[in-house]
């Protein structure tokens, strides 16, 4: 008898505790419909964020600098900032979006800004935009990146720029190859065959993390085919199969089994990097980064402009406009958020020329908004590509054609992309990737 | 005792038995166990059943099937089990998988085996203990990082990769075609070769991915084989001695009968272990080149975490669902010698 009061007592108290919990949840589930999103101006921001980056080491302090920046402007802000590596950033805000509890601010790419806008997931950011394109602080084009092809508002400001197709070289390995920067696509050739025949090789690849192997067929697409086919193939308008595309894998087909070296698939991008600073490799067609990785990584002794420094890779076809290779990092709000007011202030600020200051003047970096001073890069290197940076719609682009696609499309690329290296065969290729990616035919 | 008192008199387990079934003391056994069944019905039993019910349906991470929510149902049917079946990158996954199968616990086993037998023959002292412990260490490095330790030693570049440093050193370096065999050295995990069966081409990089987690495996084989060893009755051994028995006949005919139970163990785990593999081929190549190495572990994270776009975790729980089903077979002597030794 005392053994079943004691068992209903526990069960009554278990009930409790789970109401409790299910009252609990429920109320956390609730939110406030009515919440403005509009951003607090400067100092009035209060309350606390979660910031997800997926940046490290130098990098990661440069970014801690630049929220430094916004906390000294907001004290009533508390930050909690978050870091995801790098390959996981799509997965791991997919998990926290999908689960209800996304940060309030994170890093992202296209990719997943186009997934997680069309859930409906983000915050509308068209009145910064609007504001930023009249005072001229962005480009469209740029907006155009922001917008990653989705149909409604902005969700997304840009906040780490990157120029792409730069043929980076030891001053010291050119000046041993003839000291001449090729102007055209046949002088760059030249320069290949020319490390070829000195015994060093022509360039260093890093093709075993996948990603390194895309720098040169966005690169190539850019200059063979040209910005309108290039932003034609990453928004699905036109397939693999375009004349124009098939021609441009022709040409890496050339530089595959001509200049790269039989261990293209087996290095890392950092150790391609080190192999090329310590001059194993004669060259490497990377981002502006490597201006930030070669010292940093390989050798603290480079100087950036006296030992080593970066030509643009020629154009292929000399008539053909100037077209850029851009990448970068966006940031996206989540219109979930507890904060929302707290974070669209943060989301101002990081696409704002002085947040962007902070980091320009630590290098490795370039900033999207053309508001910030050529004089806040520390270096001849990073002025240089941030030069490069296109301010206006004049200039036409691209961006990172696989970053733009994203998802499977983006997995299945590289994968196919690695199998053209070790097999430079432009037929299988062309006929893997028009399966994988189906976009142009469905309409 | 007459067989009329064996009759009546219950053996002792049996009148424990007959104790536990009175109510009283039956009420406070599921008690105890109830705490333990909760833990395993949320952990173990529920996410079980809403994997395979999860296989019915099209979703994705960001676009979720949930069970409370019919809105959310894009009911399939069996449409992913066909779809999963039909597909090539599968079937790729499935050829490496098993590549892992047959190789890892042969390696596992096998190693393992014969490095417990010389400890055995050596006796207790400092030098076995020393080897024992050489063989057991890389047992307590994590997966990932025993990953990170051997792209070192695979690193193409000789000045940084031991390997090839060796390999350039001793100028052992080779590339061979033997019919349809195809083997190379040097580009470690990139193109160790091929062996091309008519039907399907199997890639050797798998072995570089292979080797490692055998590396780190064997101390659980050495374990497993000295712990069985240590039960060998020795007056068995000096009876085949007496007889003229040689050393390999002894470990033929004496050792290696008396470890049957440490064998089954040992190549149940790894064939376990090489079924559910993700660790060593995410870190060192993340399935590539190509899909060169993918396991069906790592398709199965790819199709649920990665190919975001596409609202393929429905296939991703397929996979899991398939691979269940096979690692449960595969794991079926291992249970059954389990529950022979459990008590009832």
């Amino acid at each position: 008898m005392r053994r079943s009061r004691a068992w209903r007592w526990v069960t009554w108290l278990g009930l409790g505790a789970v109401m409790t919990l299910v009252v609990a949840a429920l109320a956390a589930c609730g939110g406030d419909d009515d919440e403005s999103e509009a951003p607090a101006t400067p100092g009035e921001a209060s309350g606390s964020l979660r910031v997800v980056s997926n940046w490290t080491g130098a990098e990661g302090d440069a970014f801690a600098a630049v929220l430094d920046g916004f906390q000294e402007a907001n004290p009533g802000v508390e930050i909690e900032s978050e870091e995801i590596p790098f390959d996981q950033t799509q997965a791991q805000l997919a998990q926290q979006f999908a689960a209800g509890d996304p940060p309030d601010v994170s890093v992202a790419l296209p990719g997943i800004v186009r997934q997680l806008a069309e859930q409906d997931q983000l915050m509308d950011l068209d009145d910064l935009w609007d504001e930023w394109i009249d005072d001229g602080s962005y480009t469209q084009a740029l907006r155009d990146v922001a917008q990653a092809g989705v149909e409604g508002p902005t969700s997304s400001i840009y906040f780490k720029g990157n120029v792409n197709a730069l043929i980076w070289y030891r001053t010291d390995e050119l000046e041993a190859l003839g000291g001449e920067v090729p102007e055209t696509w046949d002088e760059f050739i030249d320069l290949l065959d020319r490390a070829a025949e000195e015994g060093i090789r022509p360039v260093a690849v890093g093709g075993a993390d996948e990603w390194p192997l895309t720098q040169w067929t966005d690169s190539i697409i850019l200059r063979v085919a040209g910005a309108d086919a290039f932003n034609q193939l990453a928004r699905g308008e036109i397939g693999w199969d375009d004349p124009r595309i098939v021609d441009s894998f022709e040409v890496f087909a050339d530089l595959i089994s001509n200049y790269f070296p039989p261990d293209a698939l087996s290095a890392s991008f950092v150790d391609e990097t080190c192999s090329w600073a310590d001059g194993k490799a004669a060259f490497t067609n990377q981002g502006a980064f490597v201006n930030l990785v070669a010292p940093a990584e390989c050798d603290k002794s480079l100087q950036p402009g006296r030992d080593f420094t970066f030509f643009e890779m020629p154009k292929y076809d000399e008539s053909a406009p100037d077209a850029r290779f851009v990448s970068g990092d966006l940031f996206i709000g989540a219109k979930e958020s507890e904060n929302a007011e707290a974070a669209k202030a943060l989301l101002a600020y990081l696409g704002s020329a002085e947040a962007q200051e902070i980091w320009a003047k630590r290098g490795g970096y370039i900033a999207p908004n053309a508001k910030v001073p050529p004089g806040a890069y520390p270096d001849v290197n990073d002025r240089k590509a941030a030069e490069l940076w296109p301010k206006s719609d004049e200039v036409e682009a691209g961006y990172d054609l696989d970053d733009w696609i994203g998802g499977r499309v983006q997995s299945e690329y590289r994968g196919a992309l690695q199998q053209f290296v070790r097999e430079p065969d432009v037929d299988a290729f062309i006929a893997k990737m028009t399966e994988v990616d189906t976009r142009s035919s469905e309409g | 005792m007459t067989s009329a008192e064996d009759a009546v008199a219950p053996e002792p387990a049996a009148r424990g038995r007959q104790r536990l079934r009175r109510p009283g003391r039956s009420r406070a056994a599921y008690a105890f166990v109830l705490p333990l069944l909760a833990i395993f019905a949320a952990f173990y039993a529920w996410p079980a059943l809403n994997t395979v019910l999860s296989s019915g349906f099209e979703w994705g991470l960001i676009n979720p099937w949930r069970l409370t929510e019919p809105g959310s149902w894009e009911f399939v049917g069996l449409g992913n089990y066909s779809e999963t079946l039909g597909s090539e990158s599968f079937w790729n996954a499935v050829v490496n998988t098993t590549i892992w199968l047959v190789f890892f616990p042969l390696l596992v086993t096998g190693v393992s085996l014969i490095v417990s037998i010389l400890i055995w023959f050596a006796g207790r002292g400092l030098a076995p203990l020393l080897f024992r412990t050489a063989f057991i260490l890389p047992m307590t490095i994590s997966l990932a990082a025993v990953g990170v330790i051997w792209g070192f030693i695979y690193n193409p570049d000789p000045d940084f990769g031991l390997l090839n440093a060796v390999v350039g050193a001793l100028d052992l370096d080779f590339e061979i075609d033997w019919g349809p065999l195809h083997l190379q050295t040097g580009q470690w995990l990139s193109d160790l070769g091929s062996l091309d069966l008519g039907f399907t081409e199997l890639r050797l990089t798998n072995l570089s991915l292979i080797a490692p987690a055998v590396w780190a495996f064997i101390g659980f084989g050495v374990i497993t084989f000295t712990a069985g060893l240590t039960s060998v009755d020795q007056d068995l051994i000096d009876a085949a001695r007496v007889d003229g028995a040689r050393l390999r006949h002894v470990i033929r005919y004496v050792l290696i009968p008396q470890l049957r139970g440490s064998l089954v163990i040992v190549a149940v785990v790894s064939v376990i272990f090489a079924l559910r593999t993700f660790d060593i081929v995410y870190v060192l190549t993340d399935g590539g080149p190509g899909s060169d190495t993918e396991v069906l572990a790592l398709l199965l994270f790819k199709q649920a975490f990665v190919f975001l776009d596409e609202p393929d975790a429905g296939l991703a729980t397929t996979v899991a669902v398939l691979l269940s089903l096979v690692l449960v077979a595969g794991a079926y002597p291992y249970l059954r010698r389990l529950l022979e030794g459990t008590p009832r």
